[in-house]
């Protein structure tokens, strides 16, 4: 076999030059099938195609591309000791705020101190990790100052410039005019609160974590003759943009009646409108109206305005419609879809905000009955796949809110088709801050416990606890039920060790309702000395807390426990408790102990059983006091004892 | 036992027999129009036993039952199976458009389910709706259909579409506070953290913080790119004028440009500009150079 191919190879070794000629001759002709002619006229035409341009993120999109989400890890923000990563939802929003506080610290620091930061070593500049100026640099009485200012974001500073402008006689150019009446209406004549000033700064932080509004603009109310008003009327001309500052800010402060008598100054003098003044008005109007035509009507006289003086609406004037129509009872059922259908016509795609809007009119009942998810089903047949920005700060509470149309429905395919379009693309940034967070998830995972057989619940409870949710104490308890309804109590020690993790032991009822599960009928050895450690661990648990107050049933379970996983010292310890607690054992938990004695032959511990009974002067006493003597062998003076306590308990139950 | 098992055969290949009849049917008639099928699919639906079946099925039916002990009602369990297999793809073939054959799709996936049917007719036997199993298609059946009336067509009618140079004007404006605070709003709202170290390289690069992928050896040094390097090296040129032609000053001239020329770290401007200086220093101080003899032509 080897012999011919070495005589191939070498006939090719010595033919070689005619071999390739032949060859290339050959799959020249054959690989384009093209006559010369015909080749010529392609090489002239070829087309290059255009270089593509990468955005600087390409590579790094796509590697993140790779990377899922680890239900095991705790959020990425957390990763770095172990002792700071967060086990319950009160220290995520801590560690959060802790870490935020830090990031500002350091901000204040660089800018507050430049002079420690002048060197620059990065190379190519960062701009944005050098000092900022954060104080003032002119002084002197003129409109650059006062752009300064503004820029800023002082604002008395800037209204004491601006008159002293005014007092020299300087004029102020429209732009900058501009500029100081927006600052000044947005922040409602007072200075917004600076980064680092004491006290204030976990104020603002704790605001920008719980409150879904923006952070730094608080809700102030507008005061009367403030400076926004007494500049806006001391201006020889006013033009658009100055009645849409004062009318947005009036409107953000709650003037609403104020903002309407400007609106209608300046129909009167007949300045064109801009579109923000009319989404501020929109969302204004249910609060200057009663009656829910009557704001319907001034909706539609407002948009009739807008049409009339052509301006083009965008989607925050239809959010602002939905969001208005929220509060005028049953004429939002007809006009909603109206709206969804008019943004459409426009070519304006509906945000998740007014979806949301939608969902509140057609479920504002919690009594609609369950044909009425059909709205939601649809929708979500409509928004299956797509990938959602926020464009509306009340995107946020989409989800939340379809999630409890399932819940009130106990619709399970419609919870997964809601969770299936969270897990798009990025719509999970959409679920908002922790608090939306954990109510979203709150309500997913009830709708699971209650509908999902327990091994599904468990799946999903492994992938989102502690990762993406920290349940509270009804969601620990829906798992307590979804445990207890399918039968799976052999996991309810490892819950209790979860529950430990999240701080849920703060919660008396939770905990009677773990006992309660535990304690309910007889298990497997191994399952009960499980148990029995659990008991006890609840009981270290009791005595620790102090908020906590031992129940009857809570100290009868324990005890139970512990009697079925014969440890009866500690059984005994535990009767002695509810002397010093106050609560009665049941009989059948004396009963129960009566028999553990037998058979464990303690016939002492009998005899102070019975005194036990008798010393809560429980009518079982003689029951007990008659079995007692009759099952155990019992020396002369505890025969004594007993007979008395029989006696004494005797008569009524005769 | 042994008449069972022909008679498990017999059903078997009629039930494929059955849906073949039912899909071979079905084929020339997708061609017809939509709206008598509409008709015939609600007729599915609100009668509780649609009468349409191919007589040949019906025969067939009534001969595998005749050889069964219990033939009458196995003739009705048979006849009833063929129904609802009939029902199903009426239902399949009733939406036209796009979505709802997507919907049809969520149909045929829900059936291969079968395991999980028991759970939901318990479901719903528990709320008091008393829906059999058929509940499934029918749900999406009403959803199919609602979704036509739900949301009518019917508009405000106040606008009307807008053209595209009244957009494009309005993006060139500057933005103003209130824009900003916004962005700010929207940017609280929504949670921005990393979820992984990726992802935080992505939000530095947008920062600036990072060299961006892949890596540049010239980024951030733009604006050197179009100079060549003879006009940072060759620097003599700037020496004919203003200094003169021999002498020391011409001789320190030349180890000053020697210098520069080695130097990577100024511009092709600060070159220049370091140049000039020592010309106008030099002129400046023509008494001391005379003083001291040195030509200067």
């Amino acid at each position: 076999m080897a012999a011919p191919c070495w005589h191939v190879g070498h006939h090719i070794r010595r033919n070689a030059q005619s071999l390739r000629v032949n060859i290339e001759h050959l799959a020249g002709n054959r690989a384009f099938g093209w006559t010369p002619a015909v080749h010529q006229q392609a090489k002239e035409s070829v087309i290059l195609p255009r270089k593509k341009a990468w955005s600087k993120e390409a590579v790094l999109e796509t590697l993140a591309s790779t990377l899922n989400r680890d239900s095991t890890a705790y959020p990425y923000q957390f990763q770095d000791d172990p002792y700071l990563s967060p086990r319950t939802a009160t220290e995520f929003k801590l560690y959060s705020l802790a870490q935020d506080s830090g990031r500002s610290a350091a901000r204040y620091f660089v800018n507050n101190h430049p002079k420690f930061f002048t060197k620059d070593f990065a190379e190519p500049h960062i701009p944005c990790l050098m000092p900022e100026t954060v104080s003032l640099l002119l002084e002197e009485v003129s409109e650059e100052a006062l752009k300064e200012r503004i820029t800023l974001r002082k604002v008395t500073a800037a209204v004491d410039m601006y008159d002293q402008l005014l007092q020299t006689g300087t004029a102020v150019s429209m732009e900058t005019t501009h500029e100081l009446l927006d600052l000044i209406c947005l922040y409602c004549d007072r200075n917004p609160v600076q980064e680092g000033e004491a006290g204030a700064e976990e104020e603002k932080e704790g605001r920008r974590m719980t409150s879904r509004r923006g952070a730094d603009v608080p809700r102030l109310s507008w005061t009367e003759n403030n400076n926004a008003e007494r500049i806006f009327y001391l201006l020889p001309e006013r033009d658009t943009r100055c009645y849409s500052a004062v009318i947005r800010g009036m409107v953000k402060h709650g003037a609403y009646a104020k903002a309407f008598s400007v609106y209608s100054d300046m129909l009167n003098n007949r300045t064109p409108g801009d579109v923000h003044i009319f989404n501020a008005l929109i969302s204004a109007a249910p609060e200057v109206r009663d009656g829910y035509s009557e704001r319907w009507d001034l909706i539609s006289e407002l948009l009739n305005h807008m049409k009339q003086q052509e301006i083009h609406p965008n989607l925050l004037t239809f959010n602002s419609v939905l969001k208005s129509l929220r509060q005028c009872g049953s004429l939002a059922r007809s006009y909603s879809p109206q709206t969804l259908n008019e943004m459409k016509a426009l070519g304006i795609a509906p945000s998740l905000a007014s979806y949301d809007h939608i969902l509140a009119v057609f479920y504002k009942s919690v009594s609609s009955g369950p044909s009425n998810s059909d709205v939601l089903q649809n929708l979500m047949t409509e928004l299956e796949g797509q990938s959602f920005t926020c464009v509306d700060p009340d995107d946020v509470l989409f989800f939340s809110s379809a999630m409890k149309v399932c819940l009130d429905n106990k619709d399970l395919e419609l919870g997964y088709r809601v969770q299936s379009l969270v897990e798009v693309g990025e719509n999970w940034r959409l679920l908002g801050d922790s608090v939306q967070l954990s109510i979203y998830y709150g309500r997913f995972f009830n709708l699971l416990c209650m509908m999902e057989d327990v091994d599904v619940v468990l799946r999903w409870y492994k992938q989102m606890v502690p990762s993406l949710y920290y349940p509270n104490a009804q969601g620990m308890k829906h798992l307590l039920q979804a445990l207890d309804t399918d039968g799976r109590l052999d996991l309810l020690p490892d819950i209790w060790t979860d529950m430990k993790t999240l701080g849920l032991y703060n919660r008396a009822d939770l905990l009677e309702q773990l006992l309660g599960l535990m304690a309910g009928e007889e298990h497997s050895p191994e399952l009960q000395e499980a148990f029995a450690v659990c008991a006890l661990d609840v009981k270290s648990v009791f005595e620790e807390k102090a908020g906590l107050e031992w129940s009857a049933s809570s100290l009868s379970h324990v005890t139970t426990l512990l009697l079925r996983a014969s440890k009866a010292q500690q059984a005994w310890d535990m009767l002695k408790l509810f002397k010093a607690h106050n609560r009665i054992p049941s009989e059948a938990l004396l009963n129960s102990f009566l028999s553990v004695c037998q058979r464990d032959g303690a016939s002492e511990r009998a005899v102070e059983l019975v005194q036990l009974s008798a010393a809560f002067c429980l009518t079982s006493t003689s029951g007990l006091a008659s079995r007692a003597l009759a099952e155990f062998d019992l020396n002369q003076e505890q025969r004594l004892v007993l007979a008395g306590l029989e006696a004494a308990a005797g008569p009524p139950s005769d | 036992m042994k008449v069972e098992v022909t008679n498990k055969r017999k059903l078997k290949s009629l039930k494929t027999k059955s849906e073949s009849a039912t899909n071979y049917a079905p084929k020339p008639s997708a061609i017809e129009s939509t709206f008598s099928m509409f008709q015939k699919a609600t007729a599915a639906d609100t009668s509780s036993e649609s009468g349409t079946l191919e007589p040949d099925l019906v025969a067939a039916a009534s001969a595998a039952a005749a050889t069964l002990p219990n033939s009458r009602q196995a003739e009705s369990e048979l006849l009833q199976q063929l129904r609802r297999r009939k029902d199903l793809t009426e239902a399949q073939k009733k939406g036209n458009d796009l979505g709802d054959i997507i919907a049809d799709m969520k149909v045929g996936k829900k059936f291969s389910r079968q395991n999980s049917w028991p759970s939901n007719q318990i479901r719903f036997d528990e709320d008091g709706q008393g829906y059999t199993h058929d509940r499934g298609i029918a749900s999406e059946l009403a959803s199919v259909r609602k979704r036509k009336k739900l949301f009518p067509s019917k508009r405000l009618n106040i606008f009307s579409p807008v053209t595209d140079k009244d957009t494009a004007e309005s993006a060139l404006t500057k933005p103003t506070l209130w824009d900003i605070a916004f962005v700010n709003e929207l940017s609280f709202s929504t949670n921005q953290m990393p979820r992984n170290v990726l992802e935080e390289m992505i939000q530095w690069t947008k920062e600036g913080k990072l060299w961006e992928y892949p890596i540049n050896n010239e980024s951030g040094l733009e604006e050197e790119v179009g100079i060549s390097f003879t006009e940072h090296v060759f620097l003599e040129k700037h020496l004919e004028e203003g200094f003169p032609r021999q002498g020391p000053v011409r001789h320190f001239m030349e180890l000053v440009v020697a210098g520069l020329s080695r130097n990577p770290y100024l511009t092709v401007q600060q070159k220049k500009e370091h140049i000039s200086w020592f010309r106008d220093y030099f002129h400046q101080k023509a008494e001391v150079l005379n003083e001291a003899d040195v030509c200067l032509s």
